[in-house]
């Protein structure tokens, strides 16, 4: 192991070690012999690498944890990890290396688990990159463990990970910072006329070469990267995933620019709304519905309150003032390190692997504040995410690029 | 050497291990240290054997051939009999043999791949040896 992630001094600082202690001491509360982690957000939140091809990770009820990727990628994984090259195995198509076999040969002679109970991360989600065991992989899982049983235990990682540590709280800011970089070369690029020829995957671009500049590893969102929207593509009924496409902007429409950066695996969010030349009253209107929305939800967010609650009380508000049906009715969704997105806690609510409702903010959580503003039917909508820190009596907000929609001359 | 030595015998092993000394050299071999076990299942006499390759620092300190439980090696490789008589005789390529599954691989497959280039150039003094299978 080289001396990286070992330095508590350094504000990155996670401590992986602690971590894996923390999953094993559940382990032996379910009486799990070992743990079989196959989603990119427990590779991630375990390994501190970032796994793009589909890995595993396999968790002895004591000692280090090692780890299972495709073999054109494993010394890099291995070079990223806090883990040693013992310990980041690849697998490949070769008689034996295969992920079933390799695997389960691991935990039958290395780990000698004959018989007893291996957690399985079981699941569904909404993102496509979960990486719940697929009913195939479960399948020869079996057949290769006949003696053992399979259990899910997907909640182990999830109720570890939910409250966040410095380190990982650091990184998002640090990730929020790049992006706020991003937006800052947005705007420079587009003030002064230079929107003129401009389309949204140029923007997106633009975005992306200063984060990149500034040190983010990727626009990490599966949706596109970097979502840049103008026009009417602000305005899809109940909509907020905007790819970036060939369409060049034009002056009078709104522009929604959401970018993505990522600092050793913390997430940057944050999405900024222009309008292109002088807005009209109407396009105002809108405008200011949407700015006082995200400060009222900013001022509410704390621990204590629950999605649905927030919910209701915003949507009271944007009744009130007449915009109701121009809002989606939620105002977060989930995040954490690399591959852990959208839904809030444990998924232990009335619909399975959903956010649940009821679920109470504490203090810690951290959250994406997403807001989706869209009129169809005058081309027009605008977004705001932000990574939040919940704390006792309020929110962080990461991203400090000033909440605002400007005419851009 | 006109004459022919049988696949796998204690003569053929000493062979493979005089070969490997005089024409495979520590630098060639990258000074590596590692050990490998060549698992022979359903050979001609019924049984299973093993072939154990241990390298030092570049040099081959143990060729040994046997039947029973294999000493314990940094790579296991298993397979047929036949396999195995194909790739020393130049008919099979060790790496068709390895992605179509007749050959099994245990062991750190990044390392493995590390070491295919010598593992190559093994096979290949192997295959010199004039052999009955």
């Amino acid at each position: 192991m080289g001396n990286k992630h070992t330095d508590e001094r350094d504000p990155f600082y996670i401590d992986y070690p602690g971590r894996i202690a923390n999953i094993q001491k559940l382990m032996a509360e379910q009486d799990i012999d070992a743990y079989l982690g196959s989603r990119l957000r427990t590779l991630s939140w375990t390994t501190d690498a970032f796994c793009p091809w589909r890995s595993f990770v396999i968790i002895p009820s004591d000692g280090l944890p090692t780890v299972f990727t495709f073999v054109i990628d494993a010394a890099r994984v291995a070079d990223d990890s806090w883990l040693d090259e013992d310990h980041v195995l690849g697998y490949a198509p070769m008689g034996g290396m295969d992920q079933i076999s390799i695997i389960s040969d691991f935990i039958r002679d290395t780990l000698g688990i004959k018989r007893g109970r291996i957690g399985v991360e079981n699941g569904m989600s909404n993102y496509l990159p979960e990486g719940n065991l697929t009913h195939y992989e479960y399948e020869q899982f079996k057949a290769a463990l006949p003696s053992c049983e399979l259990v899910d235990a997907h909640q182990i990682i999830d109720r570890l990970s939910l409250i966040k540590d410095q380190g990982t709280i650091n990184r998002f800011r640090e990730a929020s910072r790049i992006v706020d970089e991003g937006h800052k070369a947005v705007r420079n690029a587009l003030e002064n006329g230079g929107w003129r020829g401009k389309t949204e995957t140029e923007i997106a671009g633009i975005a992306a070469l200063a984060m990149r500049k500034a040190g983010s590893e990727w626009e990490w969102s599966f949706t596109g990267g970097n979502e840049i929207a103008s026009g009417y593509r602000t305005g899809f009924a109940g909509g907020a995933c905007t790819p970036a496409t060939r369409r060049e902007i034009q002056q009078g429409e709104p522009l929604m620019v959401d970018i993505h950066a990522m600092f050793k695996l913390g997430l940057g969010d944050h999405s900024h709304n222009y309008f292109i030349g002088t807005a009209s009253d109407r396009q105002w209107w809108h405008a200011n519905n949407f700015l006082d929305m995200v400060r009222l939800v900013l001022d509410t967010y704390r621990a204590g309150i629950t999605p649905v609650g927030l919910a209701e009380e915003m949507m009271g508000f944007a009744e009130e003032r007449g915009f109701a049906e121009n809002m989606v009715p939620g105002f977060e969704h989930g995040i954490g390190m690399m591959g852990d997105e959208w839904r809030i806690g444990l998924g232990d609510g009335p619909i399975p692997f959903w956010t649940n409702p009821e679920h109470v903010y504490q203090d810690g959580e951290l959250i994406i504040c997403a807001m989706q503003y869209a009129c169809p039917d005058e081309n027009i909508g605008f977004r705001y995410e932000n990574p939040i820190v919940i704390k006792k009596d309020g929110c962080e907000p990461l991203s400090k690029f000033p909440l605002d929609i400007e005419e851009i001359r | 050497m006109g004459e022919k030595l049988t696949y796998l015998s204690p003569e053929w092993c000493e062979e493979v291990k005089a070969r490997l000394a005089r024409e495979i050299s520590p630098e060639k071999m990258k000074y590596i240290t590692t050990s490998m076990t060549n698992v022979y299942r359903n050979c001609p006499d019924g049984r299973d054997k093993y072939l154990y390759f241990k390298c030092e620092d570049g040099v081959f300190t143990d060729v040994f051939v046997g039947d029973g439980e294999p000493p314990k090696a940094e790579f296991v490789i298993t397979g047929d009999y036949s396999t195995f008589a194909s790739i020393s005789q130049g008919k099979l390529k060790s790496q068709r043999a390895l992605m179509g599954g007749k050959l099994k691989l245990r062991g750190n497959m990044v390392k493995a791949l590390k070491l295919a280039s010598l593992a190559d150039r093994l096979n290949f003094v192997i295959a010199g040896i004039p052999t009955d299978y």
